[in-house]
């Protein structure tokens, strides 16, 4: 169960599934201290910047070799005055446990668990060229009012789509790209003209 | 010959006109893994058991194993081009294949896709290749013939429309030999044959083809073929696509015969994916549900109730035993899901005795019902009159002296083995099976040499067929030995022995 998020697809089940289960603690805490958006913030403040920024201390912080006491003192160090107590007692249980090395697993989770908790989605939106400001309004009002749910949108700018968009909210995908009617297309016309040229074989040749 | 184009572009326009714009909704995942024909899917949190997916590539799979965080998917197809992160999109539909009278003359993958290049089959109609069998109300006893037109099964394990007889044996013992010749013998009943080669090498599968196309029975048969070289998952589907195929013209009030050759192929190949999505591994590492992997599947052969048409699945499974061994567990599984079975003996196959079939562990527990009363009457208790032979035989190689009764029975015995054999590819009418037997039974070839027997049995029934063809056709209409054909078939005999020597051969 290493920490292998490189890019998207590569996923370790083991890790999320972990960072699910920390998550769900971290947020339970800071809830009830009424300070789950300063915590989360920092948290992914912790794994974007310090340790993108400091692979070493990521490298310290998944490494069995640095004890816990070692790791709970360099928490102290660095987070000592400067995070949410809750936050900085989370990851000191986790040096504890040997789990520190999943704390981008354990961001992810969180962030998804409080939007959840309120009322809130991701939805990426896939289009050929970058949204426009008014676009970008009418979306997020539409899918708002179709899922009614606040929607946060994330943009991806494919190219290779023509046009229209792709809006992915969860697992289910809203395709209306160009891209996808015109091979939709191609395979209808094919699958139909196929079936017609055999079944009317004669009325398509004729002799020469 | 020149193709016309404007009419093919007034087809193209037809078929963009009435294609509609709507947006595509659709449940998506994400590749996590794939390898040996199954893949490990992140997401399609919606998708259910059985659900049809499709990758980027084209292939389709069965969304197989749902686990809390990863969808096991088998892959119907090239799994060699998905990739990691392939996005995977739920079709919400279940595996259904081209049904009707378009299959059949075909060879097809189990996915329905033309494997003859004769290109695609051309219905609109489909069916799921997996249903649950129709329930006890809606059947009624096997009481029709399924006449396999060898003397020996038809004589001693009868097979009745919709029953699932078991050919088992080890392997080169005949089990394919006796499935082709009785699909060979469905010419002109009207009866859908099924040939499902699962696991099969492709040569073997070509020369089948071969035969039935020389014999003519490409005409009313269909070949489903998953050979060594194809995925397990569609080794696995292949007899359930199979029986959806047949099952379309048993719902018309129909009659289809479906051989899977061979069961313990798929059963293997279920294993295969079973291990490989880490289901726990049971008796002889199969999983749990092998069992229900197979009864399902041979459930579905049934004679519908009149109400639905009386219309019929019979099944001939195939079951390849390792050294003779019956007690293994695929073989046991099956031997109790099946109406009887079929069982074929090297030792007896290499004594020349062939169909290589044990008469005595041989059975057929609905058969006997669906015997015409001809038959009835000349191989009455055939069955255990061969089985007491062969534990005399054995006896009297001690080389004691017999008395009179005991060697007659013998002597009665080695004709009737004799008298049994059968060549390839020869299947016969119910009627001349009853003519042959009849002479055998009823001790008319008492006095024929043991060596003799085949070729007195060849002339005679060319005889009847040259002579007394009048008489075949009676049999055949009234089904029945009367006391009035009883003595045109002895007068014959009769007939045919006095101008007839045997001949043995040197």
């Amino acid at each position: 169960m290493a920490e292998t998020a490189q890019h998207e697809t590569v996923l370790d089940i083991g890790a999320e599934q972990l960072g699910k289960t920390y998550a769900r603690a971290v947020l339970g805490a800071a809830v009830r201290e009424n300070a789950s958006d300063q915590v989360l913030d920092q948290l992914r403040g912790i794994v974007n910047e310090t340790l993108r920024e400091h692979p070493k201390l990521a490298a310290a912080f998944h490494s069995p070799r640095v004890s816990a006491a070692e790791k709970s003192r360099i928490l102290d160090r660095l987070f000592g005055t400067s995070v949410h107590p809750i936050l900085l007692k989370t990851m000191k249980v986790m040096a504890e446990r040997g789990r520190l090395g999943y704390l981008g697993a354990v961001s992810r989770a969180a962030d998804l668990l409080h939007d959840e908790i309120a009322g809130r989605v991701v939805a990426e939106v896939r289009t050929a060229v970058p949204l426009s400001d008014e676009l970008r309004n009418e979306v997020s009002q539409r899918l708002a009012q179709s899922l009614g749910k606040d929607v946060r949108l994330k943009e991806v700018v494919v190219s290779t789509l023509v046009g229209g968009m792709v809006i992915r909210v969860g697992d289910t995908v809203y395709d209306s790209s160009v891209a996808s009617r015109i091979s939709q297309m191609g395979r209808v016309a094919r699958d139909g003209f196929a079936r017609k040229l055999l079944e009317q074989s004669e009325r398509f040749a004729s002799e020469v | 010959m020149k193709f016309n184009s404007d009419e093919i572009a007034s087809v193209l326009q037809a078929e963009i006109e009435q294609f509609d714009n709507k947006i595509d909704v659709r449940e998506v995942g994400t590749v996590l893994e794939v390898g040996d024909g199954i893949a490990r899917v992140y997401g399609l949190s919606g998708v259910m058991a059985g659900e049809m997916v499709e990758f980027p590539n084209g292939a389709t799979g069965l969304a197989f194993n749902l686990e809390e965080n990863s969808v096991g998917v088998i892959i119907l197809g090239d799994f060699l081009t998905i990739q990691e992160g392939d996005e995977v999109k739920a079709l919400g539909t279940l595996l259904s294949v081209p049904v009707g009278d378009a299959v059949i003359g075909r060879v097809l993958d189990p996915l329905g896709n033309p494997l003859d290049g004769k290109g695609p089959v051309q219905t609109s109609e489909t069916r799921p290749v997996e249903i649950i069998a129709k329930g006890i109300a809606d059947r009624q006893p096997v009481h029709e013939p399924m006449q396999t037109g060898i003397k020996a099964i038809d004589a001693m394990t009868p097979v009745g429309r919709g029953q699932r007889e078991l050919i088992i044996g080890d392997r080169k013992t005949g089990k394919t030999a006796i499935a082709i010749d009785a699909i060979l013998n469905q010419k002109h009943t009207g009866v859908k044959c099924f040939y499902i080669a699962i696991g099969q090498k492709d040569s073997a599968v070509a020369s089948i083809i071969e035969v039935l196309n020389r014999h003519g029975a490409m005409e009313y048969t269909t070949v489903i073929a998953a050979g060594a070289s194809a995925p397990a998952p569609l080794q696995y589907v292949a007899p359930y696509a199979g029986t959806a195929m047949a099952e379309h013209f048993m719902y018309q009030g129909g009659h289809s015969l479906v051989v899977y050759d061979d069961l313990s192929k798929q059963a293997t190949a279920y294993r295969q994916m079973s291990l490989l999505m880490r289901r726990p591994p049971g008796r002889e590492a199969y999983p749990g549900d092998v069992f229900y992997c197979h009864s399902r599947l041979l459930e579905r052969s049934a004679k519908l109730s009149k109400e639905l048409g009386g219309g019929s699945i019979t099944s001939l499974p195939i079951i390849e035993t390792l050294e003779g061994e019956v007690s293994a567990y695929i073989p046991t599984n099956v031997i109790s899901i099946t109406d009887g079975q079929i069982y074929l003996q090297p030792d007896l196959f290499f004594a020349g005795i062939r169909p290589a079939m044990n008469a005595g562990i041989s059975v057929s527990r609905v058969g006997g019902a669906a015997q015409i009363k001809a038959m009835k009457k000349v191989a009455g208790g055939l069955r255990l009159d061969l089985a007491a032979f062969r534990a005399l035989e054995a006896f009297a190689q001690l080389g004691t002296d017999l008395d009179p009764a005991t060697q007659a029975q013998l002597d009665r015995g080695y004709r009737m083995v004799e008298l049994l054999k059968q060549p390839q590819y020869q299947p016969l009418s119910a009627a001349e099976q009853v003519m042959s037997l009849f002479a055998g039974t009823r001790g008319h070839l008492d006095d024929v040499p043991i060596k003799a027997v085949s070729q007195w049995e060849k002339d005679y029934l060319q005889f009847i067929r040259d002579k007394h063809s009048t008489l075949l056709t009676e049999i055949t209409e009234k089904g029945d030995l009367t006391d009035e054909i009883t003595k045109r078939v002895l007068d014959v005999i009769k007939e045919f022995k006095s101008g007839y020597k045997p001949v043995v051969p040197a």
